[in-house]
């Protein structure tokens, strides 16, 4: 293990951020975080979505502003955050989606805005072939810098990136999930690239779901729970399990309810597969019964939420709702079947936040609220509204109040109103507690057993494992497209690490 | 605790705006130009508004529903001529007028028919932009390219005059003094009013036009909402067409030609927005009454020709500006997160949980 870590790296401090805070309605997504990284580092930061890890780096680059604290480079404190002025002192960014102009050749991407030319003014293409040629081989990465961008892979796509960081006089790369579609042979390509320009001095952040590679490639972890840094240690001084209890935090549970399942299965996929997606997806939910998925991106779980409800292709399997089979082309058939989904993308999917909080509300439950030729019931469209803005502690100025003006819980709320409005079988949540505050946490775990206490069947796609484990009858785990692990409330086995673990693609070579 | 004040503030002012243009314009120019407020002048302002008025109902749904409608000027033409040819008798073709086809329809038929054909035209739009996925501004903007090439083949580029009373009855009529054209729209507005405000056909549309993918994901049919819009707006500009040729009583190959941006320009105005989902059917009534007066005035003083389109293209930029002010003030279109209506409250200070209820209650906000 110690050979590979003969970095040439100091311990001389490269990147110092001393406490920094941020704060948006109604959710503080960073408090006092310190974060400092030394010289040909590579600083693995890890913490489940929603930890503060894209805030803090957000800061770092310049796109996002503190509400306080400093940022320091090599010793000097900068007194403006740019983007600007952040490339300037060397940090760059290297996205999980590269931007790359993918139409043009990988020369053309590494000269841009700097190609040069011959005595006519024209492109001398000799030279930009040659001149990124040799700026690649300097890096050691082999490239046919006469090649397509779009023709590269994801690794090599990286690999540039990276590249053109460096040309830009980058001290420290971020790096966002390099390795989410990356096989194993390109994860080891990636990383010795990576290592030999650590080698150089460059220093990296490094930000995975993946703990396993984080053990492989840093230096050195830093752990994030709700906006703080919990801690940050040297690799040889923690294992997986130690670092999944960081990543977790004490309490187990925020919430707890009691189970409210009945015995007939409402809704239920055998066999369930789409091509690149999932596979062989099974489960049954009876009624009243809560069940939580979680699974990475690339999980599959994700297109299983939006497939259920005929955002996306389902695939091929069979799916029954009450024991009628059910295959959604559109969202219209899936309310008409009886299953009510909430997106975990509110904005573009959930609210129209044009429109007012009254016509938020009753627009899954139109038909209803007509008259004859299609005019519009107003007496019970108000009641339907003040119903739910009642029964959900809706705050707000009104009904008429625009939807854009309400906080993020209580946006929340109005998309589930909406649902509930249209009394479905099953309920697919998608990241219900994203974005909203502590107190419409638990006001949006309350309605959740409300509505399964009523018989709803309710099925939540969460990253938080806590919470599931305090709502849930049942929690399974993707991986790789399919279901990998169950774990009961029953059989007394839901641990956040052994989930997280699940999670993460299962138990460690390390621990077995 | 000053912004939520200021932002319902110009929330209001941002809704009601045209109605104190509108009033501020009446006194302007009454006071400054003779006549301008005689029964005569005021007649005169209403008749030709109406054309103008009808379209921007179908313009406006269109733009509600996030959309445009550019062949709406082609539907304008091609219906003048089609009607004109229907109705009239043959003629030899000189060099400035045509005769009709010979059939001689009597205008009871005509009207239907005409009528159908926007309509049809307007499905048509509509389904390519939703059906086949393709460009709406492209779409609509090659179908008036199509209509109007129609309407000078048939007509052969020449003037067909002498369309028959009862066709003419719309345009140019008068019930009890007043004109049927302006009853006419009046009443149009008042149905459509009713429509976008109070029916689910209304509602749909703003949901649309304000958010596509959470439209659908809420249950309902885009491409049927949108088709029903385009095909409305293709019916109303056949309308149009009809009162237009009724008000001349003579066809003219490029009549509405140069319409739509009038048309979009008094409902932007009348604060429906060009980013879809706002905006009402009264408003651009009020979009359409002040475009109407300030033609007229620029008529009535004399401005000098060469300068008018220069006035009024200044006109439609300022009603641009406010329209894009006004979503810039509401941030990014659809996906912005409130921080910009609460702004000011940087406030590391106070428990996080308790901010929210009370910024929301804040007193000014009823």
């Amino acid at each position: 293990m110690a050979e590979t870590r003969t970095s040439q790296h100091s311990d001389e401090i490269l990147l110092d951020m001393r406490g920094i805070s941020k704060s948006y309605p109604g959710v503080q997504a960073l408090e006092d975080a310190d974060f400092s990284v030394r010289r040909g580092e590579i600083h693995g930061l890890v913490g489940k979505n929603g930890a503060g890890k894209s805030t803090l780096m957000g800061v770092l680059m310049g796109i996002r502003e503190a509400d306080s604290g400093t940022i320091a480079i090599e010793g000097e404190t900068l007194r403006h955050a740019s983007p600007q002025t952040m490339l300037d002192a060397g940090i760059s960014y290297v996205p999980q989606h590269i931007n790359l102009l993918n139409t043009l050749t990988v020369a053309e991407n590494i000269l841009v805005g700097n190609l040069p030319k011959n005595r006519f003014g024209l492109v001398d293409w000799k030279a930009v072939n040659e001149d990124s040629q040799a700026r690649l081989s300097r890096l050691g990465l082999k490239l046919d810098v006469r090649q397509l961008v779009e023709g590269l892979s994801v690794a090599e796509r990286t690999m540039l990136a990276i590249a053109k960081a460096l040309f830009n006089n980058a001290r420290l790369i971020i790096l966002d999930e390099p390795t989410a579609a990356l096989t194993r042979v390109d994860i080891d390509l990636l990383f010795s690239f990576v290592r030999a320009q650590q080698q150089q001095g460059v220093a990296f952040i490094y930000i995975s779901h993946h703990l396993e590679e984080v053990f492989e490639i840093c230096d050195r972890v830093t752990v994030m729970r709700d906006g703080r840094i919990v801690g940050t240690r040297a690799i040889d001084e923690i294992d997986v399990p130690g670092l999944v209890h960081m990543m977790v935090g004490g309490g187990v549970k925020e919430y707890e309810r009691d189970s409210t399942a009945g015995r007939e299965v409402v809704f239920e996929a055998s066999n369930l597969s789409r091509r690149g997606a999932y596979e062989d997806v099974n489960f049954a939910l009876r009624q009243g019964e809560v069940v939580g998925i979680s699974g990475l991106q690339g999980s599959g779980v994700d297109e299983l939420a939006q497939g259920l409800f005929g955002l996306e292709r389902l695939g091929v399997g069979e799916v029954y709702v009450g024991g009628d089979a059910y295959r959604p082309d559109s969202p219209k058939a899936a309310f008409e079947a009886g299953v009510a989904y909430l997106p975990q993308d509110r904005h573009r999917y959930g609210l129209i936040q044009l429109r007012s909080v009254r016509e938020n509300v009753t627009y899954s439950v139109l038909d209803r609220l007509v008259g004859r030729l299609g005019v519009l019931l107003r007496k019970d469209e108000h009641e339907l509204t003040e119903e739910y803005i009642d029964k959900l502690g809706i705050v707000t100025p009104g009904p008429e109040q625009r939807t854009l003006l309400l906080s993020g819980g209580n946006q929340q709320k109005v998309v589930f109103a909406k649902l509930a409005a249209t009394q479905p079988t099953v309920l697919i949540l998608h990241e219900p507690t994203q974005g909203v505050d502590v107190q419409a946490k638990v006001d949006i775990f309350n309605i959740i057993n409300d509505l399964s206490t009523q018989g709803v069947a309710t099925m939540i796609i969460s990253s938080e494992v806590r919470e599931l484990i305090g709502l849930c009858d049942r929690i399974f785990v993707m991986c790789g497209g399919r279901i990998t692990r169950e774990f009961s409330r029953a059989a007394d086995d839901m641990k956040p690490e052994d989930i997280l673990l699940a999670i993460e693609g299962g138990p460690l070579d390390a621990d077995a | 605790m000053q912004m939520p004040n200021r932002h319902d503030l110009l929330e209001f002012l941002s809704r009601h705006f045209i109605w104190v243009v509108l009033v501020f314009t009446v006194v302007v120019f009454g006071l400054t130009i003779n006549g301008y407020l005689g029964i005569a002048n005021i007649a005169n302002i209403l008749i030709t508004g109406s054309v103008l008025g009808v379209m921007v109902i179908g313009q406006s749904l269109c733009l509600m529903a996030r959309k445009l409608d550019l062949s709406a000027e082609g539907t304008v033409s091609l219906v003048a001529v089609v009607a004109a040819w229907l109705m009239l008798p043959y003629r030899e073709t000189d060099l400035a007028q045509a005769g009709g086809l010979g059939v001689e329809l009597d205008p009871l038929i005509v009207i239907p028919l005409i009528l159908a054909l926007g309509a049809v035209i307007g499905f048509a739009n509509g389904f390519m932009i939703m059906k086949l996925n393709m460009n709406f501004f492209i779409v609509t903007l090659a179908m008036q390219l199509v209509l109007r090439g129609l309407a000078l083949a048939i007509s052969e580029g020449a003037i067909m005059p002498g369309t028959p009373a009862a066709f003419n009855w719309l345009g140019g009529g008068r019930v009890a003094g007043i004109p049927v054209s302006v009853l006419a729209t009046v009443g149009l507005y008042l149905v459509f009013g009713f429509v976008m405000s109070r029916m689910q056909f209304g509602r749909k549309v703003y949901a649309v036009g304000a958010n596509e993918d959470a439209a659908r994901a809420s249950g309902f049919s885009p491409a049927r909402t949108v088709i029903l819009v385009y095909t409305a707006s293709g019916f109303l500009a056949a309308l149009a067409g009809w009162m237009l040729l009724g008000r001349l009583e003579t066809s003219v190959p490029n009549l509405g030609i140069g319409l739509t941006l009038n048309v979009v320009a008094a409902a932007v105005i009348g604060g429906v927005s060009l980013k879809g989902g706002e905006g009402s059917i009264i408003g651009a009534f009020a979009g359409v009454l002040f475009l109407a007066m300030v033609n007229n005035a620029l008529n009535l003083m004399n401005v000098d020709p060469l300068w008018v389109n220069a006035v009024r293209g200044l006109i439609i930029l300022v009603a641009l500006i406010i329209d894009a002010q006004k979503s810039r003030y509401r941030g990014p279109g659809g996906s912005s997160t409130p921080t910009r209506t609460v702004a000011g409250d940087n406030g590391r200070s106070g428990s996080r949980d308790a901010r929210h209820p009370e910024r929301l209650q804040t007193p000014a906000a009823e």
